[in-house]
C-alpha cells in the first residue's frame, strides 16, 4: 500500500540529514532489538550450560529442575551458584552466564540483609539493588521493555481507531461528521484516571499479568483515540475537495478505495508527526499509572514502580531514582528527537505549491 | 438602620452558605425513640431491672484502685499542639456500624474515652475511670459499680444509670447494622439492675477469671443524644460527633472532609483532676492531618510536620533514621526503643477454607511449609521480630506453650502438594494436576507498607512449585475484601486489646463463618454461604471447636480454660489454615525533642507510645529547636533502649 514514491524518498533523505533526529532513531531502534532479546542479555538462567558432555540452552526453554545438574532440589537451578559448583567440583562442566545474571524478581542480599545496595560490579549489580535486594537493572530492563511495547501497541490501536472514524467523519460529513462529533466531545469528557481506578477495582485477582496489561491498554485506548480524529477529520475534509478523489469517484472507485488507496497517503504526513508524542505521552501515562498504584500489579518490575521506590528512599538510596529517571528521561528525548526529526522532514509546507 | 439591615442579610446569607451541611443533617424528620426503649426495657424485664439499696448483698468487697500508681508524669505540661498522621479520612464519626471500624475511631473512642475502670497498664489491675468504686458477687454472678456522681458528658449532661440502660438497648437494636455488638451484648450479659441514679449492678452469664472486665470495661452511650436513633440510624449519625467522656472533642468546624481532623481539648473535662487522668492527655489540639503515601508521612516527619513517627520497621530504624542522621545527630529528633508483653497483633497468612483446593488439608499444610517467614524475619526484619506461634500468641499460660509454627520446608511441602494431586512441575516449575490445575492462589493485603514481604513470600513459595499471586490494596479495600470473604489468602492481623485470655468465637466459630454452617443432623450443609462482616478470615466451621467455644465461654476455672484455650489451638494449628507470620516484642518511636515523655517512657503492657496520652508538647523546647536549627547549634543525642520488659527468645 505505501510504496515508497520519489516524494517519500525526499523525506526520507531529509530525515538522514537531521543528525540528531536520525541518530536518535539508530539508538532507539537498537535498544529496541536488544530489549526483545533481553532474556539473553539479563537473566538469572544462563545462556548455555555444558554439563556431563550434554548442552543446555535454558533460556527460552522449560524450567530446569536442580536435579538434572546433580543438584539435591527440584526447583529451578540456581544458575550463579551452579557455575561456582562447577568451578570447585574442578569438573569440566562449564555455565555461561548472561551480562547481567539476574532476574528482576530476585532477592540477593550481600550480608543477608535486604536493603538497597549501591552500584558494585564485582557482584555485578552494575545500578544497585532496591529495597528487597533486587537487581535494580534487571528490573529496568524488563520494565522499559514493557513500558515500549505498552506504547507502541497503544499507538498502533489509537491510530487504528482514529484514522478509521477520523477519515470517515470527514469523507462522509453531513449528519454522519455531525452526530460522530457530539458523540466523541461527549465521550471525551469521561475522566479517563477514575475509568481506570474503577475497572481495576472490579478486575478479579485471578486474572494473569499479561491479562491485566492488555486490559490496562484496552482501557487507556478506549479513552484516547478521540484526539486523532480531530485531525483526521479536517485533513480529509481538505482532500476530499481535490480534483483526484472527484477524478477517482468518476472512474467508479469504491467508497473504501478513495478513503485508503488515495487520500489516507496524502494525510499521512499529519500522523506521522504525532507519533512519536503518542508514544511519549502512552509512556508517561503507563509510568505515572505505577506511580499510583494503579498499573501493573505487584511484582512486575516497572518504571513507575522504581521511581516510586527512588523518591521513597531519596536519601538513603539515591541509585534508584537516578536510575529509573536517567532511563526515562532518555527515552523520552530519544523518541522527542526522532519525533522533531519526523516533523522537520514531512512538513508539507516545504513542498506545497502555495508557498 | 439600612446599614445594619444589609449587614444581617449578608450574615444571614453567610451563615446559609456554611449551614449546607448542617441541613442535610437537620433534613431527617424527628423522632424520639424514648417510648420505644422504654417499651423495649418492660418487655425485658428481666435483664432491665430495678432495685432498692436495701437489696444491696451486705458482703460486697469494694474496690476502687485508688492505690495504684498516677499514669503519666506530674512534670507533664499543658497545652501546644500536636501534629499526627491519619491515614484516611473517617468515614464516618459513628463509632458503631458499618466503616466505622477505621483508623479514626481510636481518636474519639477507643484510645481517648472513659469505660468504668481500665487496666493499668503496668500491673493489669483496674483504677477507676467513670466509677468510683466497684464490688464482684459471685453469687449472683454481678458486678456493683457505683458510679462517680461528678461525671458529665462533654455537653455538660451527667451521666447516670440510665445512660446504661441504654447502652444495652443501642447495642442490642438492629438498627445499628452491627452483628457483633448485637451478639455480644446479648449473649455475653444477663442483666442491668438500677439501684439509684449512680449505683447499678450488671450480670454475667458465667463468671470467668476476669468477671470484673466484661463490665467494668463497658463504655456507655448518652441517652440524650441517641434519641433519634431509627431505621435511618446510619444516615441520620453518619456525621454527628457524639458528647463524649474524653478529654478531646471534635467541632464541626475542624472536619476538613478528605484534609484533617482537629481535636480541641475540653477545658471543661470532668476527670482533669481525677487521679490516673490528671497527667494525661496534655496536648490542647491534635491536629490530624490525612497522609495517605507511607513514604510521604516519613518526610513530614523530617520536614517537622508531624511530631512523632513510628521506627517499627528495620528499614525506618536502620537506613533512614540511623544515628548518622543529621536530625539525630544533632539532637533534634530522639529515638525510643520499648520491649512491651501483650497480646501479639497475628501477623499472618489467613487462608480461606471455603475456596476450592484451599478447603484441601493437604493444600493448607503445603501452603504451611512453602511459606518462608523465618527469611522475612532475618533478612527484612534483620532479626528484630520473632515468628509467632499461634494465632493467640503473649497471653501467658493461655497461649499454647508448645505448638510451634511449621517451618520452611520445600521436601514436605511437595509432600503434601503431592497428596492433593500436584505431582508435576509445569513448564515454569509451578506445581500442576494432571487436568492441568495449577497450584496458584492470590494473596491479598491491605498493608502497603508490606508488600514486599509478599513478593520474597512469592519468590520463596516459587521454589516449592505454589504460584502465590500478590494483590496490594488500599488499608480499607483491602479489610472489604475479607470482611467479603472475597479473598484466597489475605495477609493481615487484628489488633487484639489487653485481655487476659484469648477470644476464640470471633475468628473460630462456625457462626461467624457461614450463615448455617450444620445442618440440625449434624451434617455440613450443603447450601452454606459464607458470611460477611464477620472476623472468622478462615471461613472455619468445625463442629468439635464450636462446641469448645461454648465451654470455654461459659467456663469459670482459669484452669480448665486454658486447657481449653490450648486444646482448640491444637485443633487449629492441625487444621492449619493460619500461617503464624511474625511479631514484633517492642515498639520503636523518633520524636523531635518538643514532645517530651514521662522518665520510664511507656509500660510494660502498652501497644504503643501514644496509647495513653502520657506525653506532652513542650512549647518552649520547640521554640528553643527550631532557633538551634537555624543557628546550627546541636543537642546530645539521645537514643534509649528500655528492655526491662524484654521477653526471653
Amino acid at each position: 500500500m505505501f510504496n515508497f514514491n520519489p516524494q517519500t524518498q525526499k523525506k526520507l533523505a531529509r530525515f538522514r540529514k537531521i543528525k540528531l533526529g536520525y541518530y536518535s532513531f539508530i539508538v532507539l531502534s537498537l535498544m529496541l532489538a536488544l530489549l526483545s532479546v533481553a532474556e539473553l542479555l539479563v537473566n538469572s538462567r544462563a545462556l548455555v550450560v555444558q554439563y556431563e558432555g550434554a548442552l543446555y540452552f535454558p533460556t527460552y526453554t522449560e524450567f530446569h529442575p536442580g536435579t538434572e545438574f546433580g543438584l539435591d532440589y527440584t526447583y529451578e537451578t540456581n544458575y550463579r551458584d551452579l557455575a561456582a559448583h562447577f568451578d570447585q567440583t574442578d569438573s569440566s562442566n562449564w555455565v555461561l552466564m548472561p551480562l547481567v545474571p539476574y532476574n528482576p524478581y530476585e532477592n540477593d542480599a550481600t550480608d543477608s540483609i535486604m536493603r538497597p545496595e549501591a552500584p558494585n560490579a564485582a557482584r555485578q549489580h552494575y545500578l544497585g539493588t532496591d529495597t528487597t535486594s533486587r537487581d535494580i537493572l534487571a528490573r529496568l530492563v524488563y520494565g522499559t521493555r514493557t513500558a515500549l511495547l505498552f506504547a507502541f501497541a497503544f499507538m498502533v490501536s489509537v491510530y487504528m481507531i482514529g484514522i478509521v472514524v477520523g477519515c470517515a467523519m470527514g469523507y462522509f460529513g453531513g449528519l454522519f461528521d455531525l452526530g460522530f462529533q457530539r458523540i466523541i466531545e461527549i465521550w471525551s469528557n469521561i475522566p479517563f484516571l477514575y475509568m481506570v481506578i474503577i475497572v481495576f477495582s472490579v478486575i478479579p485477582a485471578e486474572a494473569s499479568i499479561p491479562a491485566r496489561i492488555t486490559l490496562l491498554l484496552l482501557v487507556m485506548v478506549l479513552f484516547s483515540w478521540t484526539s486523532m480524529t480531530y485531525y483526521m477529520r479536517t485533513e480529509t475534509y481538505k482532500e476530499k475537495s481535490r480534483d483526484y478523489v472527484a477524478a477517482a469517484r468518476v472512474i467508479g472507485a469504491s467508497t473504501q478505495r478513495i478513503m485508503f488507496t488515495h487520500i489516507l497517503p496524502n494525510v499521512l504526513s499529519t500522523l506521522v508527526t504525532f507519533m512519536p508524542f503518542t508514544i511519549v505521552s502512552a509512556i508517561a501515562a503507563i509510568t505515572a499509572l505505577d506511580f499510583l498504584g494503579f498499573g501493573l500489579p505487584v511484582p512486575t518490575p516497572s518504571l513507575g514502580e522504581l521511581l516510586k521506590q527512588g523518591t521513597a528512599n531519596l536519601r538513603t538510596a539515591p541509585w534508584i531514582v537516578t536510575a529509573a529517571f536517567g532511563t526515562l528521561v532518555l527515552i523520552l528525548s530519544l523518541v522527542t528527537f526522532i519525533g522533531e526529526a519526523i516533523r522537520e522532514s514531512f512538513d508539507p509546507k516545504q513542498f506545497t505549491l502555495y508557498r | 438602620m439600612t446599614m445594619n439591615r444589609f449587614a444581617l442579610t449578608l450574615t444571614t446569607l453567610i451563615l446559609m452558605g456554611c449551614g449546607s451541611d448542617q441541613d442535610a443533617t437537620e433534613a431527617f424528620p424527628s423522632i424520639d425513640n424514648t417510648a420505644e426503649v422504654m417499651a423495649f426495657y418492660e418487655t425485658h424485664a428481666d435483664f432491665f431491672r430495678a432495685g432498692s439499696i436495701d437489696d444491696l448483698p451486705e458482703d460486697l468487697v469494694w474496690e476502687d484502685g485508688a492505690d495504684l500508681p498516677e499514669v503519666g508524669s506530674p512534670n507533664a505540661k499543658k497545652g501546644g499542639t500536636e501534629y499526627v498522621r491519619l491515614a484516611d479520612f473517617p468515614r464516618t464519626l459513628r463509632t458503631v456500624g458499618p466503616d466505622s471500624n477505621g483508623s479514626f475511631r481510636p481518636w474519639i473512642l477507643d484510645s481517648t474515652s472513659m469505660a468504668l475502670a481500665h487496666r493499668h497498664p503496668d500491673t493489669l489491675d483496674y483504677f477507676p475511670g467513670l466509677a468510683l468504686r466497684w464490688a464482684v458477687d459471685v453469687d449472683s454472678k454481678s458486678v456493683f459499680v457505683e458510679l462517680d456522681p461528678k461525671a458529665t458528658w462533654s455537653d455538660g449532661v451527667p451521666i447516670t444509670a440510665d445512660d446504661y440502660r441504654f447502652t444495652f438497648w443501642f447495642f442490642r437494636t438492629r438498627y445499628i447494622t452491627a452483628p457483633w455488638y448485637n451478639n455480644w451484648y446479648e449473649s455475653q450479659y444477663t442483666g442491668i439492675t438500677k439501684y439509684s441514679d449512680h449505683l447499678i449492678s450488671i450480670s454475667i452469664p458465667e463468671l470467668k477469671p476476669d468477671t470484673d472486665s466484661k463490665v467494668l470495661e463497658l463504655r456507655p452511650l448518652p441517652q440524650h443524644f441517641y434519641k433519634e436513633v431509627g431505621d435511618d440510624f446510619l444516615e441520620r449519625y453518619q456525621w454527628r460527633f457524639a458528647p463524649t467522656t474524653a478529654a478531646y472533642i471534635l467541632k464541626d468546624e475542624d472536619l476538613k472532609k478528605g484534609r484533617s481532623v482537629r481535636l480541641t481539648r475540653d477545658q471543661n473535662w470532668w476527670a482533669a483532676d481525677k487521679k490516673h487522668w490528671r497527667y494525661r492527655f496534655n496536648v490542647d489540639n491534635i491536629h490530624l492531618l490525612v497522609i495517605r503515601d507511607n513514604a510521604k508521612v516519613f518526610e513530614a516527619f523530617k520536614r517537622g510536620d508531624i511530631d512523632q513517627f513510628g521506627l517499627n520497621l528495620a528499614e525506618y530504624w536502620y537506613e533512614k533514621l540511623p544515628e548518622t542522621d543529621p536530625d539525630v545527630a544533632a539532637g533534634y529528633i530522639e529515638r525510643k526503643w520499648f520491649f512491651n508483653e501483650r497480646p501479639r497483633p497475628p501477623y499472618g497468612l489467613w487462608i480461606n477454607t471455603h475456596q476450592p483446593l484451599l478447603n484441601d488439608q493437604n493444600i493448607r499444610l503445603g501452603i504451611q511449609h512453602a511459606t518462608n517467614w523465618q527469611l522475612v524475619i532475618d533478612q527484612f526484619f534483620r532479626g528484630d521480630y520473632s515468628r509467632l506461634k499461634t494465632a493467640n500468641d503473649g497471653y501467658g499460660r493461655y497461649s499454647h506453650p508448645d505448638i510451634k509454627a511449621r517451618e520452611f520446608d520445600i521436601e514436605r511441602a511437595a509432600a503434601y502438594f503431592k497428596a492433593a494431586g500436584f505431582n508435576q512441575r509445569g513448564p515454569d516449575g509451578i506445581l500442576q494436576r494432571a487436568d492441568g490445575t495449577r497450584l496458584a492462589f492470590t494473596v491479598s493485603s491491605g498493608y502497603e507498607a508490606l508488600k514486599d514481604v509478599l513478593t520474597i513470600l512469592k519468590e520463596e513459595a516459587a521454589k516449592a512449585g505454589l504460584e502465590f499471586r500478590v494483590e496490594v490494596l488500599d488499608a480499607t479495600a483491602g479489610w472489604k475484601k475479607v470482611q467479603e470473604k472475597q479473598h484466597d489468602i489475605h495477609f493481615s492481623a487484628f489488633g487484639y486489646s489487653l485481655e487476659l485470655y484469648p477470644r476464640f468465637w470471633e475468628t473460630f466459630h462456625s457462626d461467624n463463618a457461614y450463615d448455617k454452617a450444620f445442618l440440625d443432623t449434624g451434617a455440613i450443609n450443603p447450601d452454606r454461604k459464607p458470611k460477611s462482616q464477620t472476623n472468622n478470615l478462615e471461613t472455619l466451621a468445625i463442629q468439635q471447636m464450636d462446641e469448645w467455644i461454648l465451654q470455654y465461654r461459659t467456663e469459670s476455672s482459669s484452669d480448665e480454660m486454658v486447657t481449653l484455650a490450648h486444646q482448640m489451638s491444637e485443633l487449629h494449628h492441625d487444621y492449619a489454615s493460619f500461617v503464624p507470620g511474625f511479631y514484633s516484642g517492642f515498639f520503636r518511636l523518633g520524636h523531635w525533642r518538643w514532645i517530651r515523655y514521662p522518665e520510664n517512657f511507656s509500660y510494660k503492657h502498652a501497644s504503643g507510645s501514644q496509647e495513653y496520652f502520657v506525653h506532652w508538647v513542650d512549647e518552649a523546647v520547640k521554640t528553643e529547636t527550631l532557633e538551634a536549627k537555624d543557628s546550627e547549634k546541636t543537642f546530645a543525642v539521645q537514643l534509649q533502649i528500655f528492655d526491662q520488659h524484654r521477653e526471653a527468645p
